[in-house]
């Protein structure tokens, strides 16, 4: 498309261009040519009108000297005129007076008769004779004895003048400068000149360059070219118009230069007048005119050409850039189509995995429930079709689960659930899930925690679990057997601020690793590594993709990985979590002394921290002899550990032979605590015997140290309750309670309880004496009522609404349920009536204090 | 027989006993006067009358008693009788059934007791 538009405009161009050029050279031509014709036709008009008047000037001046001629030859008589010497005289003298340098007598016979000046010979006299016998005037040319050319006048005379001659004329002679001055041919050379001639050429007058006599043959040497004729050619034209009396006018080269030539006839006589105008004025005139034309011509062809070209160039540029946009729309909307092309194939091998992956379970299901069906009787056999069902069925709903989860991703329906989340119990929930995999597999599954200083945040504890739980189960499934999974957790500062704290999961595995390519893409939807080797793992292969968008987008988290086939996969998990706004429980334990022993320096370290940060002070060693050492040196010094934490793995004797050891020093006083792995129960016979006192599981987060040694500590713990409780007696000491309770054992065990409290406590049988009570007391007396709800005669609702109708001060004193119905719609009964709280029983004597401290003392 | 094979005889948690009521001595004296108390003998009575509110409160009350005791057994029993009998409603076969149950685990209690009691005095 880009080409052909592109072809064309260059073509148009190329074509309009040619036009242009070939219509203003058309232009030009034409006009050039036009001018110069029409400077031909006012070079024939001005020529002509020019050699008229020379023609004019010409007959004036013969016709003048002619008159004078005839004058003179009116003063002869007619008879004897030659005889007469006086009349001759006369006659020169007159001529001599009007100058004509001649004056003869011509005769008949062609003799000329010379009365004064030097004998003439007429050249050509036939046509000049014959002319004066028929009584014309005329002129002719002849020459003087000098060779001197004479203009001859000739007037006719018939008279005699002799006896043998005839007298036919008078003649007179005019020297040749006379006319030619007279008519002014030489002033006018440079402009135009003129000559005379006659008609077989000669010159009569001649113009001042030509030297030759004839001019006929001046023109045949001389002429180059007239008019696109040979100079014969033109010869011949000329003699031809002088034959038979036409003007005749020409235009010819000559030494490079244009003539205008014009030939008439002259009166009285057989001479012709050529009058030649050169050009050349008119030449630069008209060139100047024609150049500037041409200039012109030239210069708008240029200006009309740029304005096409830059018109061209700005279309082209145009062109060019909407040929670029509607190329860039294109490749974009291919480009998508591509996207979607993929996404679609994605979708489609998605959905032909997906059929597979459903199928697999769900013959299982089919077959194993025929199975079942067939073998009714066989209790074992259908026991064993059901628990493959099972197995099946669950696959199958992880399978849905996936499906749902994603497509709820991708409609953007997925929220997160925030709330409270121990980090603990997560990784405590997440290895036990793993670990029957993990121990069926027969893989070396490691936790690591370190730098926990919060283990309660704010998070999706369902989502955050899908993601740990995909990672390792990727992890395992995608790890042979025998192999090794890690899995560490760790926190650090978080750049959110103060009250966020950012958790990093590391999950790693030696397993088979992931091409290059396929890391590319391991986030995408629907992707699964499709070579042999995972073709038999099962999987949506959404999992990831889920968990991206869990840790990424929803959480606002990062996600990466590094693989490389053959060694093994590592994912890191980072995200900035809120921290839980809760006041850590006390978790304070006593100022005791306590040894940590594990190979992993890491976790000794990590313990101990968390350790002294609930009041702990613990020191760490890496084996079993130097902890076997410590101990016994602190123990000889008086000041031992109270609690001993043993890895049961450790270099050299492990957690057990060192228990044993420290008890043979120690005897059984100091609790040994089994750091273990997350399944105890094949080693704890043994552990028992070598005196272990407990376990204690990895990973050792702060609240499972605390959860685990507050037992040692519970003689220190029981009196710290006590304290508590003994705050809220002592704002109650000495309350009276009024107790409404129809069985007298359960008064009984309240009296017991309340009155070592401090409180002091009068007994209601039921509703009717509680209320009879209350109303014979004075203002003040009972500070609150404990209600039991079920009594005879009047029951414990009912007796609060009287309570609360009566017309006494305490109407509105504390009144709390004290019942063995302990359902929600119970409660809300008893706050209908009135009541302010509710207790169940059994009775708790903490939380009734607590009730009563809150609302006596409100 | 000491007071916790007591309870482990009537079938109830005596560490959750001493838990609430905090002494060995508290919970001897309220285990103890359990025989006196008269509300097994007001259910009996009232079932048997077709009082079918006033069983309902001596059930509910021998429930509160038992929570009070940690008479787990008895306790659980009690319970169910008391949710079937309230609102006055319960089909008589079923009353009747669990009513079994909850002498059955009287008796025993009371047996237990009674035993404890023989022997404390002796």
């Amino acid at each position: 498309m880009k080409n052909k538009t592109t072809r064309f405009l260059i073509t148009s161009l190329i074509g309009v261009a040619l036009l242009c050029v070939f219509v203003f050279a058309f232009f030009a031509i034409h006009m050039s040519h036009q001018s110069s014709r029409t400077i031909n036709e006012v070079g024939t008009l001005y020529m002509s009108s020019m050699s008229q008047q020379i023609s004019v000037h010409f007959e004036s001046i013969i016709n003048l000297r002619l008159e004078q001629l005839e004058v003179l030859a009116d003063t002869i008589p007619s008879d004897e005129v030659h005889r007469n010497q006086a009349l001759q005289e006369k006659l020169i003298s007159g001529a001599e007076a009007r100058d004509f340098s001649y004056l003869a007598f011509y005769h008949n016979d062609g003799t000329v008769e010379m009365l004064y000046g030097p004998q003439l010979t007429i050249t050509d006299p036939e046509p000049f004779l014959e002319s004066l016998r028929s009584d014309e005037k005329k002129a002719a040319i002849g020459t003087n004895p000098r060779g001197e050319k004479v203009v001859v006048l000739g007037v006719p005379s018939p008279h005699e003048t002799t006896a043998e001659h005839d007298c036919a004329a008078l003649v007179a002679g005019l020297p040749v400068t006379y006319i030619s001055s007279n008519l002014s041919l030489e002033e006018n050379s440079e402009r135009a000149y003129s000559f005379i001639i006659r008609r077989d050429g000669s010159f009569v007058i001649r113009s001042n360059d030509a030297y030759r006599n004839n001019y006929f043959e001046r023109v045949r040497v001389l002429y180059e070219d007239v008019n696109g004729m040979s100079a014969e050619q033109y010869l011949e034209e000329l003699e031809e118009a002088m034959r038979t009396g036409r003007d005749y006018s020409n235009e010819f080269t000559m030494g490079g230069e244009r003539y205008h030539l014009y030939c008439t006839c002259l009166p009285y006589s057989e001479w012709y007048l050529i009058t030649f105008l050169p050009y050349g004025a008119m030449d630069t005139i008209v060139s100047g005119f024609s150049r500037e034309w041409g200039t012109m011509t030239v210069v708008s062809a240029i200006v009309v050409l740029s304005a096409l070209l830059l018109v061209f160039f700005k279309y082209f540029g145009l062109t060019r850039q909407q040929l670029r946009e509607v190329e860039a729309a294109r490749s974009a909307a291919e480009a998508a189509q591509k996207e979607a092309e993929h996404a679609n194939r994605a979708k489609s091998e998605f959905l032909s995995n997906m059929s597979h992956d459903i199928r697999t379970p769900m013959n299982a299901i089919v077959g194993m429930t025929a199975i079942a069906t067939a073998n009714l009787k066989d209790s074992q056999q259908v026991q064993h079709c059901l628990k493959k069902i099972t197995l099946s069925s669950k696959h199958l709903l992880g399978l849905i689960n996936d499906v749902l989860d994603m497509s709820k991703i991708e409609s953007g329906k997925m929220t997160l659930n925030m709330d409270q989340v121990s980090l603990r119990e997560v990784v405590d929930g997440i290895v036990s899930i793993c670990q029957p995999q993990v121990k069926a597999k027969q893989q070396q599954f490691d936790v690591f925690i370190h730098d926990i200083s919060t283990e309660e945040v704010l998070c999706d504890s369902v989502r955050l679990n899908q993601v740990l739980l995909n990672l390792l189960s990727n992890a395992i499934k995608f790890t042979p057997e025998g192999g090794e999974i890690h899995m560490a957790l760790g926190e650090e500062e978080s750049p959110k601020g103060e009250g966020y704290v950012r958790v990093c999961i590391q999950v790693r595995d030696n397993g088979i690793g992931m091409s290059k390519e396929f890391m590319n893409h391991i986030f995408d939807s629907f992707a699964r590594e499709d070579s042999a080797r995972v073709h038999r793992t099962e999987g949506t292969g959404l999992g990831m993709a889920i968990a991206k968008f869990i840790v990424v987008d929803a959480m606002g988290g990062a996600i990466d990985v590094k693989s490389e086939q053959g060694k093994g996969t590592e994912f890191n998990v980072t995200l900035d979590l809120e921290k839980a706004l809760t006041i850590e429980e006390d978790m304070i334990l006593p100022n005791w002394n306590m040894l940590v022993v594990d190979d992993d320096r890491q976790l000794c370290e990590s313990t101990v921290a968390a350790l002294s940060s609930i009041g702990v002070n613990a020191e760490w060693t890496l084996d079993g002899e130097s902890a076997l050492t410590m101990v016994v040196q602190r123990h000889r010094r008086g000041d031992g550990y109270q609690i001993i934490l043993l890895d049961w793995k450790l270099p050299g004797i492990d957690g057990i032979a060192t228990a044993r050891h420290i008890r043979q020093e120690l005897g059984e006083d100091v609790p040994i605590l089994l750091i273990s792995a997350y399944d105890w129960g094949e080693i704890e016979a043994e552990a028992k015997s070598a005196g272990i006192t407990g376990f204690i599981s990895k990973p050792l987060f702060k609240s499972t140290l605390f959860n685990s040694l507050r037992q040692f500590a519970e003689g220190e713990q029981e009196e710290k309750e006590e304290k508590r409780r003994s705050e809220a007696s002592r704002n109650l000491e000495g309350r009276r309670i009024l107790v409404a309770e129809d069985n007298e054992l359960n008064w009984e065990i309240a009296f017991e309880l309340l009155s070592a409290e401090g409180l002091v406590l009068e007994w209601a049988e039921n509703g009717q004496i509680c209320v009879e009570k209350l109303l014979a007391a004075p203002a003040g007396y009972y500070d609150a009522v404990l209600m039991d709800v079920r009594m005879p005669v009047m029951g414990g609702y009912e007796a609060t609404q009287v309570i609360r109708s009566l017309d006494h001060p305490d109407h509105d004193l504390p009144i709390i349920a004290m019942t063995a119905d302990a359902f929600a719609e119970d409660v809300k009964r008893s706050l209908e009536c009135g009541m302010n709280a509710h207790v169940a029983k059994p009775i708790d004597v903490r939380e009734v204090m607590h009730l009563l401290d809150k609302y006596i003392n409100a | 027989m000491t007071l916790k094979e007591c309870y482990a005889a009537l079938g109830g948690d005596y560490d959750e006993a001493i838990g609430r009521l905090r002494s060995e001595r508290l919970v001897q004296k309220f285990v103890l006067k359990f025989l006196d108390d008269g509300s097994y003998d007001l259910l009996c009575r009232s079932l048997e009358g077709g009082n079918q509110e006033e069983a309902f409160r001596a059930a509910h009350t021998i429930k509160g008693v038992c929570s009070n005791l940690a008479f787990t057994k008895l306790l659980d029993s009690s319970s169910r009788l008391t949710e079937l009998l309230r609102e006055g409603g319960g089909d008589p076969e079923e009353v009747g059934k669990l009513f079994e149950q909850v002498q059955e685990d009287y008796r025993r209690a009371a047996q237990a007791i009674q035993s404890f009691r023989e022997e404390a005095e002796a």
